[in-house]
C-alpha cells in the first residue's frame, strides 16, 4: 500500500465517519426521530442537544474570548491565535445548526423563528442569537479566504474596515447566548438535580464558556501542530492557559458559591451517584486543570498541556450533558442512552467541521507558513500499489480515490448496520400461502405453526369483480409481499389488540412487578426482550392448542375464539355421547366438509407437512 | 371567562369512557405500546389516561393547562399558546420540532410523534374546537360518574371546597391546581396524594414563566453592558498605549495584519 502520512490517515477516517453518517441522516430524515434515536417522551432531549447544540456552542466560545484578549485587551502576543480561532467557531457554529437539523422534529420550520416570535422563550433568544452571530463570524473571518482573489480585494478592504465593530459585536451576541443557553434551564426546577439547577445558571454558562474557549484554543493549536508537524507554541499556550485557569477559578467559586448559598453543600458528599457525578466533573473540568495551568513549572511542560486541555474540553462538554439531561433521571425515572446511531451523527459533524478546517489550513493564509499540502508530497514515492498492481495515479489523485473509498464504503457499512425492526414499527407479518394460483383452496398457515386454515380461493377470487381483481390481494408494487394478509379484509376478526395494560403491571398500585421481573436484565426493555404472558398466566391458554401470545398482543378475536371455543366444543363433543357434531368444524363452518378437509390434509402432508387441526375420534350414535 | 375541569379522585370509577371519548373526538388512532412512551398510559395517540393506584384509585391524567405555562413560555415561535377560554393550543403550522415544550413541562404532558417522519407535539388541548362553540370537553361529557366535570374555573374551585368542607374525613384539604404553578385550569381533589403526578411532589406556587423572566429581562442590559464595558476597556488601553508611544515605548495601532 501506499504509504499515508499522518494528515492522510485522519481525512481517511473522518471520510468514514462522514460515510456512516450519512447513511444514519438518511434513514433518520425517511423514518424519522424514533426510528435512529432512543430519545422517549421521559427523555426528549439527548446527545444532539447535550453534545451538538449545548457543548458545540460552548466549544465555538475561542472565537469571541481571543478577538476580546487580542482586538479589544491589545494583547499582541495571541496575534497567532486569532485565526484559527475564528475559524474554528465559525465552523463550530455551522456544526451546531446542522447537528440541531439533525434533530429538530420538522428542520425545514427552523426558519419559523425569524418571523413567529416569542420573546420570552430563552431559546427564542438563543436561536436569534446563533443566527446573527454566525453571520458576524462569516464577516469576521471571511477576508482571509477574499486574500486569495485579487478581484474581491475591494470587498475584502471593506470588510477591514468594519473589523473592530463586528468584533465588538460578536463578544455581545456571544455574551447573550453562551449565557442564554444556562438560561434554557431554569425553567426545570423540578426535575434538573439541585447541585446543577441554579439561579445563576447563565451566569456559569457564561463564565465556562469562557475558559473552554481559551482551553478550546489551546487544545485546537495543540491538535494542528501535531497534525501538520509543526513546533507548537508553548509559551503563548502557557501564557493562555494561566488566563484560563483563573477564569476556572472564577467558575469554581460561582458553582461552589452558589450551593453553598442555597444550603446544599453537605449535598455534595452523600455519595449518591449524582453527587459522585458532581465530584468527578469538578475534578475535571476545574481543579486538576487549574494546578496544571497555574503552576508554573507545569503550565510549561508540553505534555501537562495536552492533558490540562483535554480535561477542560471534556469536562466541560459533560457538564454540559450533565445540565441536559443526565441529572435529570432522578425526576423523570428514564434511563437514556444514546443510540449508536446518534453518536455517529454527531461524530460525523464534528468529522465534517474538522474537514474544513483541515482544508481552510491548507489553501489558506491562516497560519503565518503554510503547511505543505499532505497530498502532493513531492517526495512521495510513486501511487502504485504493490500489493493489487494498480496505479492509483498523482498523489493528490490517490489521495482523493481512498478518501471516495472510504466514504461510500463506509456509507454502504452504515446501511447494512441499521436494523430493520427500529425503522419498521412492528406491524403484521406477511402470510405466506403454499399453493399457487388457481387453486380452489389453499391452505393457509399465518401462524407458521404448521397449523392450517382452509382458504377458500374460489369464493374469494369471484367476490373480487368477478375474478378480474388479482390484486385486490396479490398487489405486486410492495416489496416482499406476496399477498395481503386475511386480516386486511377481515380485520375484526383478526386484528389482535395491545389489551396488555403495561402501566397497571409496573405501578405500585398494580401487580407491582420490577421492571427485570419480566424484562432480561441487561437488555433494552422492549416487548421483545419482556417474558410471554404465559410465563406467569399459566391458565391464558388451554393446553395443546394451536393458537400463540405474542409478547405483548392479546390473541385476536378469531384466535381467541377458536381457542375457548373449540377446546370446550371437543370436551364436550366426548362428554355429550348424544351431540357427536360437536367437535366438528362444519357445526360452526358450514361451508367447510369432511370431505374437502381430507383432500386438502393429503395435500398438505405432500406439499408441507401441514397438520390440521386434529379432532378425537367421536362415534357417531346407532 | 377562564373554563376548567374538575376531577373529583374519589368518584372516578376508571372505566376508561373518557379515554375512548378523546380517541374519537381527535381521530386518534390505536396505539401500540412503543419503547419510547412513559409508563403512565399517555403517548402521541393517548391524550388522557386513567392510573390505576391501590384501594381503587383511579387517576385521570391529562393536559393541566396551566394558567402560566411553562411549555408555552418555553416554546421560540409560540406554537404553543394560551387561549381566552384556558386550553393550552397547539398550532402545527408553526411548530419547529425542538421539544423544549417537552422538557420545560413540569407534569411531563406532552407526547411526541417518534415515528413519523414529520411528527408533531401531542396533548390535550380541552377539546378546544368544543368549547368554543359552547360545548363541553369530550372526556367529561362522556363520563357516567360525573368524575370529571367542566365549568367556569371559579365556579369548580367553590364547587371543591364546598366538596371538601362537606366531607372533610374524606377528602384531603387542597385542591391541586388551585395555586399550584400559578395556578391550574384542570383541578383535582383526592383522598390521596397527588404529588405523583409532576417530577415533584411539591411545585410551590411560583409560575414557571417567572423563573426565567429575569434572566430573559436582563437580556437586553447585558448585551448593551458587555458592548459598553469592552468598548471602554479598548479605549483605555488604546489610550495607554499612544501615551506610551509617546514617550517612546514600544505600541501597537490594533491591526493585526
Amino acid at each position: 500500500m501506499v504509504q499515508m502520512n499522518r494528515v492522510q490517515a485522519v481525512k481517511t477516517v473522518l471520510w468514514s465517519i462522514l460515510g456512516l453518517t450519512a447513511a444514519v441522516g438518511l434513514t433518520r430524515f425517511i423514518f424519522g426521530l424514533g426510528a435512529t434515536t432512543n430519545l422517549s417522551d421521559a427523555t426528549p432531549w439527548g446527545l444532539w442537544i447535550g453534545f451538538d447544540v449545548l457543548s458545540g456552542v460552548a466549544l465555538a466560545a475561542g472565537g469571541f474570548v481571543i478577538t476580546a484578549l487580542f482586538y479589544v485587551m491589545r494583547r499582541e502576543e495571541f496575534h497567532d491565535f486569532v485565526k484559527p480561532a475564528v475559524l474554528t467557531a465559525f465552523l463550530g457554529y455551522i456544526a451546531v445548526v446542522v447537528g440541531l437539523l439533525f434533530d429538530l422534529g420538522l428542520p425545514w420550520n427552523i426558519w419559523h423563528m425569524i418571523i413567529f416570535w416569542n420573546p420570552h422563550s430563552p431559546l427564542f433568544e438563543v436561536g436569534w442569537c446563533v443566527m446573527l452571530y454566525t453571520t458576524v463570524l462569516l464577516l469576521e473571518f471571511s477576508p482571509v479566504p477574499l486574500e486569495e482573489f485579487s478581484r474581491y480585494a475591494k470587498i475584502r478592504t471593506f470588510l477591514m474596515k468594519f473589523r473592530f465593530p463586528l468584533i465588538l459585536l460578536g463578544i455581545m451576541l456571544s455574551t447573550l447566548h453562551q449565557s442564554s443557553l444556562g438560561s434554557l434551564f431554569l425553567i426545570m426546577p423540578f426535575k434538573l438535580h439541585p447541585l446543577w439547577y441554579s439561579n445563576i445558571l447563565p451566569v456559569q454558562f457564561f463564565v465556562s464558556a469562557v475558559a473552554l474557549g481559551f482551553m478550546m484554543v489551546i487544545f485546537e493549536s495543540l491538535v494542528s501542530h501535531w497534525l501538520y508537524i509543526k513546533d507548537s507554541e508553548t509559551e503563548r499556550i502557557a501564557k493562555l492557559g494561566f488566563i484560563a485557569a483563573w477564569v476556572l477559578f472564577v467558575y469554581f467559586l460561582l458553582r461552589i458559591g452558589d450551593i453553598a448559598f442555597s444550603g446544599e453543600l453537605g449535598m455534595i458528599f452523600t455519595g449518591t451517584w449524582e453527587a459522585n457525578l458532581f465530584i468527578v466533573e469538578m475534578l475535571i473540568s476545574v481543579i486538576l486543570p487549574f494546578i496544571i495551568f497555574v503552576v508554573p513549572r507545569l503550565r510549561y511542560n508540553r505534555k501537562l498541556q495536552w492533558v490540562g486541555s483535554i480535561m477542560v474540553v471534556f469536562g466541560m462538554v459533560f457538564n454540559r450533558i450533565n445540565v441536559g439531561g443526565l441529572t435529570m433521571i432522578r425526576a423523570t425515572g428514564d434511563i437514556y442512552l444514546p443510540s449508536w446511531m446518534e453518536i455517529i451523527v454527531s461524530m460525523g459533524v464534528v468529522s465534517g467541521a474538522v474537514l474544513v478546517f483541515m482544508f481552510a489550513i491548507e489553501k489558506f493564509h491562516i497560519w503565518e507558513e503554510r503547511p505543505r499540502h499532505p497530498e502532493s508530497n513531492p517526495y512521495a514515492p510513486a501511487a502504485f500499489d504493490r500489493s493489487s498492481g494498480a496505479w492509483l495515479g498523482s498523489p493528490l489523485l490517490a489521495a482523493s480515490t481512498r478518501y471516495s473509498l472510504a466514504f461510500v464504503f463506509a456509507f454502504a457499512v452504515g446501511f447494512a448496520l441499521i436494523p430493520d425492526n427500529k425503522i419498521h414499527s412492528e406491524g403484521m407479518d406477511d402470510i405466506p400461502v403454499t399453493r399457487a394460483r388457481g387453486a380452489d383452496t389453499l391452505f393457509v398457515d399465518g401462524n407458521l405453526n404448521n397449523f392450517g386454515v382452509a382458504f377458500d380461493h374460489k369464493k374469494h377470487e369471484e367476490l373480487t369483480r368477478e375474478g378480474q381483481a388479482c390484486a385486490t390481494c396479490h398487489h405486486m408494487n410492495i416489496p416482499l409481499d406476496k399477498n395481503s394478509g386475511c386480516w386486511e379484509c377481515h380485520k375484526k376478526m383478526f386484528t389482535v389488540t395491545d389489551v396488555f395494560n403495561h402501566d397497571w403491571h409496573a405501578s405500585a398500585g398494580g401487580a407491582a412487578i420490577a421492571c427485570d421481573e419480566c424484562h432480561t436484565p441487561g437488555q433494552q426493555r422492549r416487548a421483545e426482550s419482556a417474558k410471554n404472558c404465559e410465563d406467569c398466566h399459566r391458565d391464558l391458554r388451554v393446553e395443546n392448542t394451536p393458537i400463540e401470545v405474542k409478547a405483548y398482543l392479546a390473541p385476536s378475536y378469531t384466535d381467541a375464539l377458536h381457542d375457548i371455543c373449540v377446546a370446550c366444543h371437543l370436551k364436550k363433543a366426548v362428554e355429550l355421547a348424544d351431540k357427536p357434531d360437536l367437535g366438528l368444524c362444519p357445526t360452526c363452518h358450514g361451508g367447510e366438509t369432511p370431505e374437502n378437509r381430507r383432500e386438502l390434509y393429503k395435500y398438505g402432508q405432500a406439499a408441507r407437512s401441514l397438520k390440521p387441526v386434529v379432532l378425537p375420534q367421536v362415534k357417531k350414535p346407532e | 371567562m377562564s373554563l376548567a375541569i374538575l376531577t373529583d379522585v374519589t368518584k372516578c370509577i376508571g372505566c376508561l369512557e373518557c379515554v375512548a371519548a378523546c380517541k374519537k373526538e381527535n381521530n386518534l388512532n390505536m396505539d401500540v405500546p412503543r419503547e419510547w412512551q412513559k409508563m403512565d398510559g399517555l403517548s402521541a395517540r393517548n391524550w388522557t389516561s386513567v392510573l390505576h393506584k391501590p384501594d381503587n384509585h383511579n387517576i385521570r391524567k391529562q393536559c393541566r393547562h396551566c394558567l402560566e405555562p411553562a411549555c408555552a413560555s418555553a416554546c421560540p415561535v409560540g406554537a404553543l399558546h394560551t387561549t381566552p377560554e384556558g386550553a393550552v393550543v397547539y398550532d402545527n403550522s408553526k411548530c419547529l420540532g425542538c421539544r423544549y415544550c417537552m422538557m420545560a413541562c413540569p407534569y411531563g404532558i406532552p407526547r411526541y410523534d417518534w415515528d413519523e417522519s414529520v411528527p408533531y407535539v401531542r396533548k390535550c388541548i380541552l377539546c378546544y374546537d368544543r368549547i368554543k362553540e359552547g360545548k363541553q370537553p369530550a372526556c367529561t361529557e362522556a363520563c357516567p360518574t360525573q368524575a370529571t366535570i367542566f365549568g367556569k374555573r371559579e365556579d369548580l374551585i367553590k364547587v371543591a371546597h364546598q366538596r371538601i368542607k362537606e366531607n372533610p374525613d374524606l377528602y384531603i384539604n387542597k385542591v391541586w391546581g388551585e395555586h399550584e404553578i400559578g395556578g391550574t385550569s384542570v383541578l383535582y381533589i383526592s383522598d390521596i396524594d397527588l404529588g405523583f403526578l409532576s417530577y415533584q411532589p411539591e411545585l410551590g406556587t411560583k409560575a414557571l414563566p417567572r423563573t426565567t423572566a429575569p434572566a430573559m429581562n436582563a437580556v437586553p442590559f447585558a448585551f448593551v453592558g458587555m458592548g459598553a464595558v469592552m468598548y471602554g476597556i479598548n479605549w483605555v488601553i488604546k489610550r495607554r498605549m499612544n501615551n506610551g508611544q509617546e514617550t517612546g515605548k514600544e505600541g501597537n495601532d490594533g491591526t493585526d495584519e
